[in-house]
């Protein structure tokens, strides 16, 4: 635990015993995602589903990154991730993103996608509100996600025909704003 | 409709086996199944069993996200 971290976030007037916590539940919302999202990808065949593929990789791959970026900032401010992983799955911040009832409709894909980004973005969010001015290493770090998320949503939700995106797909590297955190 | 009390409410907390209910202006809705709710907990900071028309103010959410659990009663508020 970085003692004096602690003492500073707290004194800025952030609950960091519940800081902690949602970091450990987003945590978990993150690499549980990394798991769904394989099986997702996995169904993601033929002419429609071959389209979407490519960012669904993006996006399991960046929210395994977030995973590892948010773990050390939990140690950090005195926190640790729980030793049964089964339990670690229940906390989970987002709902699983199962596999829907016919894997051949990539519409249905989608939605269990775009849903398990939106509430990542709220989740984010909500780190950002509390910490904001207060705690300035953990609001860099859920900015740096929720970037990242945001994108994520917006690629599924153009897909879904909401609207277009805003930007392009990554081109050969992932999380631009989360590798920082990776070093 | 079941008519709610705030007292009725507040055992409706999602702990220890209870259901889970929440008010939000006048409905009270069960999220008792909903994964979000487990414990009676959501999000570490809200809690099953109260009114929650001002957090939701705060929330990174509207009320819209209700429609997706079940209206089952209505709050009936004490005027002092």
């Amino acid at each position: 635990m970085a003692k004096v971290t602690r003492e500073v976030v707290e004194k800025a007037g952030v609950n960091v015993d519940q800081l902690v916590e949602l970091l450990v539940k987003n945590a978990s919302a993150e690499l549980t995602t990394f798991y769904y999202y394989t099986i997702l990808r996995m169904n993601l065949i033929g002419l429609e589903g071959e389209g979407v593929k490519e960012i669904a990789e993006t996006a399991r791959i960046e929210d395994r990154n977030h995973f590892e970026a948010l773990v050390p900032r939990i140690y950090e401010l005195g926190g640790k991730l729980p030793a049964d992983m089964k339990k670690f799955h229940d906390i989970s911040a987002c709902p699983p993103a199962s596999l829907p009832a016919d894997p051949g409709n990539v519409r249905d894909i989608l939605k269990v996608l775009v849903e398990a980004e939106r509430c990542a973005v709220r989740g984010y969010s909500q780190i950002c509100n509390m910490t904001a001015g207060k705690d300035h290493r953990t609001y860099d770090l859920a900015l740096a996600i929720l970037n990242e998320e945001i994108e994520h949503e917006s690629w599924f939700s153009e897909f879904l025909g909401e609207g277009p995106s805003g930007h392009f797909l990554r081109r050969g590297t992932t999380s631009p704003f989360v590798s920082k955190f990776m070093m | 409709m079941r008519e709610f009390t705030e007292e009725e409410l507040a055992e409706c907390n999602g702990k220890n086996g209870k259901p889970a209910y929440i008010a939000f202006n006048t409905m009270v809705y069960d999220v008792t199944d909903s994964f979000l709710w487990r414990g009676g907990r959501h999000q570490v900071l809200h809690e099953a069993g109260k009114d929650l028309t001002r957090e939701i103010e705060d929330a990174p959410h509207g009320p819209d996200l209700l429609e997706r659990v079940t209206p089952i009663g209505i709050l009936k508020r004490v005027t002092h």
